[in-house]
């Protein structure tokens, strides 16, 4: 023990009088930290946390590969090691306290950086400090003990020099240390995959960004150990005291069996992907921090105040300040500005009601109809659109949750999305109707993803139970006759459809249900829906059944563009083809496909055309009588129904509503602050307010005027980053 | 007591390089044995096989009773060794270098009172790339002797100093040698080993080719003086008479020089002049060759011993 302190010892000293150790350690991170946040004008906040975990990095893979290896290769070279070798140590001692040192010498670093970074960029504090400092603590032995292998394994200093050369510097430009991995093509990022780097990086950022702890990267922590114990372990075999003993080429391959944990990581997300989803996440909170004030622009707070000249500051993500008038000096705030002086800017819109995996348009590419590429897709459309969360009342389980995660971490950018995955309808029910057509092959397995069909309540609960286990944030339910044109359905029995709503209380998910007429509605009311999809196309829904549901606080959301959408498909008419919003978020080629489908005629039914106008006028009639009598309104759109596309239907139904006679705030107000009550998300989404997520929609003029403004979209913000709308359609 | 240290039959090659081809000899206690030998003669692989520092090839080797191949670490753990290639870190202050290494042994003695000895103190707080060579070396003794080492091995323990520094470094291997310390030391210094050595191996192609005390060697050495005479003219066909004691006797080709090697050379001397006399021969110069301890080197070895 006393040859491990005193080598300790005599390490620190002889290395706090070396100018270029301390150079290296000390004052080039801080230039590097320095010129990049105020070149790439990280602001304040938590972007600075980028250039913390890069620099960092730097640091580390300097202060192990070069640090570590050169100077034991230096020590060997200049026949130090030799005087070491008479005495009665063994090379353990040496080794350790070269790491331990190393470390050591790191530690001012980490805390220097995060100091600044805190005190002169404003960056937060990592919520895991421990965690930080244990990853940096892997980090710097890993790389010492890579580095104390590449020293063992080469036989002059030249050799040396280009073995640590050729470890560093691809780890410094493909781990996301230096050049955000995200941007880089995806064969280097798999390649990155297979250098302990790359883990440094995206542990880090995610301690940074995402609360991360050292629980959140097992594998990366358990490879980072194993390399150094196999490390140290080499390093004692093979060391060498004297320059005279050369160490044969075949010795160089144990270089790899230190990498070798890292290989097996890298074989592994090779073919798992996941770092490409981590990659572009980690890029995500990289756009999503970051300082800005929207200044001098109509405030529609979303709760119905509006503030005729007002500022919004967003920090790292959410709303930090609304301000009346032009708010404080930006500079003082270290704030970009973006100019609004006659713009509204709005709460990102919700669309309560949509269905992700259906495009909207008629194609006869199979590509159009898989839910795989559709789905994003549509999520992609309603973000682009201004419309920031939605929630998906009916799609496949397994995939809608699964955009939902890859949303939420931020590997895909789209709409904030609430699943209710497979929808409770009867046996040959609505919702069900298609899947008897399917193949026999497929049929199951698509029935499981997008129905339940219940037999019986305990079979109904259990459903229920399942799916809160999947992880759903509500439940849909169909109640839902038909007509008698082709359209009639088994309706689901109201003792099945009492038991879903029952365990769906039990199990504290909000119902939703489907409604096709007034007796559905009643009935939707009375087992205790949160809210009612569609209301009635077909009669009137009573006055004291509507002031039950303002009394009961039980939502209407009428979708009133889904009926005249399917009037103007069975009439052959394609107007809505030709708007601008939808023909910049529907792809050229399923418009053309969509258009050549309407004008065949081979969807015309006139019949049906006339029950959806029909339909279209008493949604409209009792929406307004809703309205009229306190009943709270959403606003859903349906969308992936024929002819209504994700994102421009919403700002449609916006119109309809107006047309209908509802006020512009109200309407504004269903899109928004009601959506997100409905769902459950009032405190982070639907309205701008200081802590709420930092979802805007900007828009010229004025919608509380003319609500038609809504659709010329001067800027989106989702969750505090501006986003590039067209790159949206280029996710791959 | 066996003799500390113990070499019998040692060899040592590397491929088929045979740097050590069968070497005896023994150190016994407090005497200093002196290794002598031009560079490349196999005299620091002896001596590095003896500090564990190498393997060996073949032979018995023992130090302390142990084989160094063997209990390497207790012995490394008894001996002090002063290597000839070696140096510490530069930034390395003298009195840190003395701490460091006091901290691998079991036993030290007092490194402040080693390095008032080694008249080191003053630069107690010096930088190691501060020194002089000489201090650099009275250093490398003062480690050497950290752990109070009953067996010392010094390695050409003045190469590449001057003369001043060298006289110091004599001055101490003298002072362990009365304090009866084991040394065993290697050197291409004639006077050197003259000096300091007890006893001397004369090593070459790693082959001992001589053994004893400096007075035994120098002796040897001076037995064989040679004397030249040159003539004025040429010898003739005359036969030359078989002078009692000349060991070798020999005429050059122009027979204008006679070359006598000889245990006795004042007396031939006599012997010879008095015969070139009697033969009307006249002399034109007459030598004396008392070789030095160096020559008879060039004569046993074939080598020069200056670098």
């Amino acid at each position: 023990m006393r040859a491990y302190v005193a080598l300790f010892k005599s390490n620190m000293r002889l290395t706090l009088r070396d100018r270029g150790v301390l150079f290296f350690n000390y004052l080039f991170p801080l230039i590097f930290f320095f010129a990049f946040a105020e070149l790439f004008h990280a602001g304040v906040g938590a972007g600075i946390a980028y250039f913390v975990s890069t620099v960092l990095v730097m640091g580390i893979l300097g202060n192990g590969l070069w640090g570590a290896g050169m100077r034991s290769v230096q020590e060997r070279e200049a026949n130090i090691l030799r005087r070491f070798k008479v005495t009665p140590i063994s090379p353990l001692p040496i080794l350790v306290a070269a790491m331990v040192s190393g470390w050591l010498l790191f530690l001012p670093t980490l805390v220097l950086l995060v100091g600044l970074a805190h005190f002169m960029y404003g960056m937060p504090l990592p919520a895991n400090g421990i965690s930080l400092l244990m990853m940096a603590t892997l980090g710097v032995c890993s790389m010492r003990a890579i580095g104390l292998i590449l020293a063992a394994v080469t036989n002059t200093m030249a050799e040396a020099t280009i073995a640590i050369q050729s470890v560093y510097m691809p780890m410094l430009f493909l781990s996301g240390a230096t050049v955000p991995a995200a941007m880089l093509p995806k064969w280097a990022q798999t390649l990155a995959q297979f250098m302990p780097a790359s883990y440094l990086v995206s542990g880090f950022q995610g301690i940074f960004f995402r609360n991360q702890n050292l629980g959140d990267h097992l594998p990366a922590v358990g490879a980072l150990l194993l390399s150094i114990v196999l490390g140290l372990f080499l390093a004692v075999k093979l060391f060498r005291w004297e320059k005279e003993e050369k160490i044969a080429p075949r010795s160089k391959i144990w270089v790899m069996a230190v990498l070798a944990p890292f290989v097996m990581m890298g074989v592994w997300k090779t073919y798992s992907k996941d770092h490409l989803g981590t990659n572009a996440a980690l890029y995500r909170n990289l756009q999503r921090a970051g300082v800005f004030l929207i200044r001098n622009a109509r405030v529609v707070v979303g709760d119905g105040k509006v503030i005729e000249v007002g500022s919004v500051l967003v920090r790292d993500g959410r709303v930090a300040a609304v301000y009346e008038g032009a708010g404080p000096d930006p500079d003082s705030l270290r704030a970009e500005v973006v100019e609004a002086a006659g713009k509204t800017l709005l709460p990102g819109l919700i669309d309560a009601h949509v269905h992700l995996a259906a495009s909207g348009g008629v194609s006869t590419d199979a590509q159009d109809y898989d839910a795989a590429k559709t789905m994003p897709r549509s999520a992609a459309a309603l973000l682009y659109s201004g419309v920031t969360a939605a929630r998906s009342a009916g799609d496949g389980l397994d995939g809608s949750l699964k955009l939902r995660r890859e949303v939420a971490d931020g590997a895909k950018l789209g709409a904030q999305l609430f699943i209710c995955g497979p929808m409770f309808t009867a046996e040959g029910g609505h919702g069900a109707e298609f899947i008897d057509r399917l193949p026999a092959t497929v049929r199951d397995s698509v029935k499981a993803q997008l129905v339940r069909t219940p037999k019986t309540p305990e079979e109904a609960r259990k459903q229920v139970r399942e799916l809160k286990a999947k992880g759903v944030d509500g439940v849909k339910a169909i109640l839902e006759a038909g007509w008698g044109q082709g359209m009639l359905y088994d309706r689901l029995d109201l003792l099945l459809v009492r038991a879903v709503s029952e365990e769906a209380h039990a199990q504290h998910l909000r119902m939703s249900t489907h409604t096709g007429d007034a007796r559905d509605v009643a009935d939707a009311v009375e087992i205790g829906s949160a809210s009612v999809e569609h209301g009635s196309w077909r009669d009137e829904i009573p006055d004291n059944l509507l002031e039950r549901m303002a009394r009961e606080g039980v939502y209407l959301d009428p979708t009133l563009g889904v009926a005249e959408a399917y009037g103007a498909y069975y009439s052959g008419k394609d107007e809505v083809l030709n708007r601008s919003m939808v023909q910049q978020v529907v792809p050229a080629a399923l418009l053309k496909g969509t258009r050549a489908f309407v004008a065949s005629g081979k969807g015309a039914d006139a019949g049906k055309a006339e029950l959806f106008q029909r339909a279209l006028e008493t949604a409209r009639a009792n929406l307004l009588r809703a309205w009229k009598v306190g009943v709270p309104l959403v606003m859903g759109t349906d969308a992936g129904n024929p002819m209504v596309f994700h994102g421009p239907s919403l700002h449609h139904e916006m119109q309809l509503w107006v047309a209908a006679g509802i006020p512009i705030e109200v309407a504004l107000q269903a899109a928004t602050v009601n959506a997100a009550k409905l769902l459950g998300a009032e405190a982070h989404i639907g309205a701008i307010r200081p802590g709420m997520d930092a979802d805007l929609l900007l828009v010229d003029g004025n919608p509380l005027q003319d609500i038609a403004a809504t659709e010329r979209i001067s800027l989106v913000v989702f969750k505090g980053e501006r986003i590039r709308r067209a790159a949206l359609f280029e996710q791959k | 007591m066996d003799s500390p240290i113990l070499v019998e039959a040692l060899t040592k090659h590397y491929g088929n390089l045979h740097a050590v081809k069968g070497i005896d000899f023994e150190v016994r206690a407090g005497e200093v044995f002196g290794l002598l030998g031009p560079n490349g003669a196999g005299k620091t692989t002896t001596v590095e096989i003896l500090e564990g520092l190498r393997s060996r090839s073949g032979g018995k080797v023992r130090v302390l009773g142990c084989d160094p191949e063997v209990q390497t670490k207790q012995l490394k753990d008894r001996v002090g060794v002063c290597l000839q290639a070696n140096r510490l870190q530069d930034k390395l202050q003298v009195g840190e270098a003395m701490e460091l290494f006091a901290a691998f042994y079991t036993r030290t003695v007092d490194g402040n009172q080693l390095l008032k000895r080694l008249q080191l103190w003053e630069k107690r707080d010096t930088q190691y790339d501060k020194l002089s060579g000489g201090q650099k070396q009275r250093l490398a003794l003062a480690l050497a002797m950290l752990n109070d080492p009953q067996v010392l091995f010094l390695d050409e323990p003045s190469a590449g100093l001057d003369p001043q520094a060298r006289h110091e470094i004599h001055e101490l291997v003298l002072d362990l040698r009365r304090e009866q310390r084991t040394i065993l030391m290697t050197t291409h210094y004639i006077e050197e080993a003259e000096k300091l050595c007890d006893r001397v191996a004369i090593v070459d192609e790693g082959r001992i080719i001589a053994i004893g005390t400096p007075r035994e060697i120098q002796e040897k050495v001076l037995a064989h003086a040679t004397i030249e005479i040159e003539l004025t003219a040429p010898l003739g066909g005359v036969t030359l008479p078989r002078w009692p004691e000349a060991d070798d006797v020999a005429v050059d080709e122009a027979r204008r020089k006679i070359s006598v090697v000889t245990g006795r050379p004042a007396r031939i001397v006599v012997e010879m002049v008095k015969w070139l006399d009697a033969q009307g021969i006249e002399l034109a110069d007459i030598r004396i060759k008392r070789p030095s301890l160096e020559d008879a080197f060039i004569e046993l070895t074939g080598k020069s011993l200056r670098e």
